[in-house]
Order: structure tokens, then sequence, then C-alpha cells
């Protein structure tokens, strides 16, 4: 997820902005209390052992402006008077932020860290948290292509994404000047155009409210099927259904698709009268849709259709039903377990209401046609052939697509926010300007 | 598919969804829902549509033609096997709808 690499990068990158006297921290000399530990030679090994961690960051950094870019606009542009042409959507920092960045990653010399060096932990302190920030950044890569890219994100998001890349840069810009004395230190390609190109960045982000919610999005390891003997009580019902929504992911034959739908409605109508007394706003919701899995069960028993698969999908709702009739009226019912009921079922009603939409647009699905009369009600001397099946598409079948665009459908809710979203951001926002804890004055003459 | 077969077959449909429609609970409902299933699959899903409206609502009814219809698709090369367990199913189903 966006949240955790991203948190994770700010808060290693606070860690270091917090620490001063950079050469004592890596084994140099510093005051004459504390002896040097560390050859130059070993220093210089551990400045480029730094860089390549950095260039990590860096890379993370020119990613983030390449997926933003598309979906931002600047407040300076527009619309364009022709409606025919496309309004002038460039950001004018953010295209700068980016050249800046892309060219602070050519000019570099240092590579990537390699696998080995983002898993082996590292003596020094220092180091480390560089090893973490970079292992964050590389994780943080795949969040761009699952969920934060090419116009996924509204203005507001988009807006939060180019404050934290202007962030993280001003980070690296701060952090660059202060271990510019480490022997071998190559610093960034004109960091003073990196601040500032990251400094107006910033400043035209803060012109709309942030969308924290962002960090929500991104990369997530996909679910498995939970494999093994179902489990005892109510935990058994929860696993089959969770394996039914992952082997809902493949596209069902009809009858599979009717079968699935059967032990929905019983699964529902069980478990509402299952919760009747200690959830009520959980069994109202259920009946609901159980009504609603009725109403789908007598719309589908015309519809067929041999393309696809499902024979998985069908057992395991199978599965759900029989185990939810050994579980007793009066065993325990964990409340949380219950909820997670909730979280299946409208993953797995959106799943049914997208095979049944995917299964109109690709003819997978058709429609029975009722028997005609023997006599030919055409009139003509040649009787035409009669279709025994429609496209769903073609007849206007408007019920099923009703009921599963207004019904089965969830309604799109806003994700939430995690709590320390914006914690995290202003803990960097301030260990940037931090300044080493000064000693306490010396007591004057006049005290 | 000859035409009396296809006329019989949507008899047996609509009657077992309408006894579906009728059922006193849920698991009857559901088990006749499932019965219906069969007789599709029993078909390779080649069936015709059904038409439940102007059935009777009287399940008795509903259950001694819905038995008559199921019987008669044995004269159309219907396995006598399938046909059995399609009964032994339909019976099932009417035990949970008895009050």
């Amino acid at each position: 997820m966006y949240g955790e690499n991203g948190g994770l990068i700010r808060a290693e990158l606070s860690a270091l902005l917090r620490q001063h006297r950079i050469q004592q921290r890596i084994g140099g000399d510093g005051i004459y209390t504390v002896p040097a530990t560390t050859s130059a030679e070993e220093r210089q090994w551990i400045g480029e052992q730094i860089r390549r961690y950095r260039q990590g960051v860096l890379v993370w950094c020119h990613q983030a402006t390449v997926a933003a870019a598309p979906a931002t606009a600047s407040n300076l542009s527009r619309t364009p008077v022709n409606p025919f042409r496309a309004a002038d959507t460039r950001h004018g920092a953010l295209t700068a932020l980016g050249r800046a960045v892309e060219q602070a990653v050519d000019a570099s010399t240092a590579t990537l860290a390699t696998l080995d060096e983002l898993a082996m932990p590292h003596d020094l302190p220092l180091v480390e948290h560089w090893r973490h920030a970079a292992r964050a950044a590389a994780l943080g890569e795949h969040d761009f292509d699952a969920g934060l890219g090419y116009g996924r994100l509204d203005a507001q998001q988009s807006q939060t994404l180019i404050a934290d890349i202007a962030a993280v840069v001003q980070a690296l810009v701060v952090l660059d000047q202060r271990y510019s004395n480490i022997p071998g230190w190559e610093k960034l390609h004109r960091p003073e155009r990196l601040g500032w190109s990251a400094l107006a960045c910033a400043l035209d982000a803060r012109l709309d409210p942030p969308d924290y919610a962002i960090d929500m999005r991104g990369w997530r390891p996909p679910t498995k099927v939970v494999k093994g003997p179902g489990k005892p009580g109510l935990h058994g019902v929860l696993q089959a259904e969770h394996n039914l929504v992952i082997r809902m992911r493949s596209f069902p034959s009809a009858m599979n698709l009717r079968l699935v739908v059967d032990s929905q409605r019983l699964l529902s109508g069980q478990l509402a009268s299952l919760v009747s007394k200690v959830e009520p706003a959980l069994h109202d919701a259920w009946t609901v849709r159980e009504g609603t899995y009725v109403d789908l069960q007598h719309e589908l028993r015309n519809v067929g259709g041999r393309i696809g698969t499902g024979g998985l999908a069908a057992s395991e709702g199978a599965n759900a039903v029989s185990r939810l009739r050994a579980i007793r009226s009066d065993d325990g019912l964990d409340p949380r377990l219950l909820h997670g009921f909730t979280t299946l079922f409208t993953a797995l009603d959106d799943r049914i209401a997208d095979v049944l939409e995917e299964g109109i647009k690709r003819n997978c699905y058709f429609v029975r046609v009722q028997l005609l009369p023997v006599e030919n009600p055409s009139g003509d001397l040649v009787a035409p052939s009669r279709e025994r099946y429609l496209p769903l598409g073609e007849v206007e079948h408007t019920s099923i697509v009703r009921l599963a665009r207004d019904r089965l459908r969830p309604i799109p809710t806003r994700d939430q926010a995690p709590a320390q979203a914006a914690r995290s951001r202003a803990e960097l926002h301030a260990a940037i300007v931090h300044q080493p804890d000064r000693r306490p004055a010396w007591p004057t003459l006049s005290m | 598919m000859l035409l009396a077969h296809a006329v019989t077959l949507t008899e047996a449909r609509s009657y077992l969804a309408a006894l579906a429609d009728h059922a006193r609970t849920v698991e009857a409902s559901s088990a006749y829902e499932r019965a219906l299933l069969e007789l599709d699959w029993i078909h390779g899903d080649d069936v015709p549509a059904l038409d439940t409206y102007g059935l009777t609502d009287d399940r008795d009814i509903l259950m001694a033609v819905a038995t008559s219809a199921i019987e008669q698709l044995a004269a159309y090369d219907v396995d006598a096997l399938q046909i059995e367990l399609l009964l032994a199913a339909l019976d099932d189903a009417r035990a949970l709808d008895e009050p």
C-alpha cells in the first residue's frame, strides 16, 4: 500500500534528518573525546553505499512524478475557447521537478542497491535507516501501477502525492548538503534547482486541501484460497465464503452462477435469522440481500450459457451453506467475525454484478425463448426458423440489468484515511528544518 | 429436440418454478430450485424458457403435474436413472415443504 511504503520512507528520512554530525555517526573523528573508529577508505565505502540507497529513493521520486503527471492540472491552466481543443494540462512545477529528479538520477554514478544490499542489515544505524528507506522505495514502485498511476487519482489525491514527492526531495537535498564532508561524496546534480522546484510543487499542492485516502491505494498482496479442512463453527463458513469470492474471479457458466446465487440466498437468510437478536442492523441488511438474490434467482431461470467455468465457486458456496447449517443458534457469535461477512458479501455482490454485465456485453449469457405455437403466426408461406436463444443485450431484458446495477452493486464509499497519515507527513516537514539541540547558555555574572 | 419433448420439458420446468415460488420455507424453495437446476443439467442447459403465468398456486396440484411431466420425459429418451434421481430430489424438496 502507498500509505505503508510512503510512510516508511518518510519515517526513515525523518530519523536521518534528526541526525547531525554525520562524520561521527559513520565512525569518523569528531570531538576530541570520541576517537575515530573507521578509516577514510571505510567512510568512503559507507558513503558509496548510502548513495546507492539514495539512488533508490530518487528513482521512486521520479516514478512518482511520472505517475502523477497525467492526472494533474496546474491552477494556471485555462479552459480553451475552442471546445474541440484539449486544455493545456501541464503542471509547470511538477514538470520542472520531474525533469530535475530525472537529471539527478541520470547524473549520479551510483547504481541501484542490489537485493542483497537491501536485505542484509548493516551495523551502523545511519546506514540502516537508509537501507529501510531504499527498501520502502523499492516496494513502493509497485504502487504506481496498482492504483496510483495513469489518471486513477482525483485532483486532491494527485496534489497530495505531489506534496509527498516534494517533501521527500527536499529531505534528500538537505541530507545531501549535510553529507558533503563524507570522503568521496558525490553531491546531487544541481541541488538548488531540485530544492526550488520541490518548494514550488509543495506550495502549489497546498492550494487544495489534502486527501490522505491515497494512503489506502496501491499494491496489496493477492488474497489466496484458504486450503485445508473446514474450520469449526462460523470460521468455517467464513473460510468457504472467502474461497468463493476468490473462485468467482473466473467467469462462471450460467448454471454455476445459478448455483452460487442459490447458495447466497440461503446463506443470507440463515445468517440473518442467526444474528437477529445479536446484531439487528446486520439482520436487516442480510434480509434485504436475501430478497435481492431471490429476485436474481427468478431472473436467471430463463438465462443460459455454457461459456465459463465456476464449478469450484459453486462447491464453495455449497460448503458455506452446509457448514452454516451445522452451527447451533446458541453458539457464541463473534461480532468481528460477523462483520467479516459484510466485507465478503460486498465483494461478492460487486463481482456478480460484474459477471452479469460482462456476460451481457460478451454475449456469454443468453435468454431462452418461449415456445411458439405450431401454426405459423407470421402468415408467410415459408415459416422462418425459430430462435431458441437470444443474446441478453439484444432483448430488452432490463430487469436483470437494473437488478445488477441498482441492488447488487454496492454504494461506492470513499476510503477513510489512516489515523497517522497527517502526523507522518508533519513529522517529515518538521524534521526538514530540524536543528541540533543547543547547549544551555552559560550563567552570566549578572545571574 | 422434438416439439412434444420441448413442450413437456417446458411444463416440467414451469411447474418446478411455480413450486419454488409458492414454497412455505426458504429451504424448500431452494430445494425446488435445485431440482429445476438438475432438470436443466440433464438436458445440458439446452432447454426452452419457462412461464409460470396463469398456473395454479395449489402446491398439491403443482406437485402432481410436475411429477407427471417429469415421468413423461422418459418417453423422449431421457435417462431413466436421471429421472428417478430428479423425482427423489423433488420428494426431498416436498418433505421440506411439509407443514
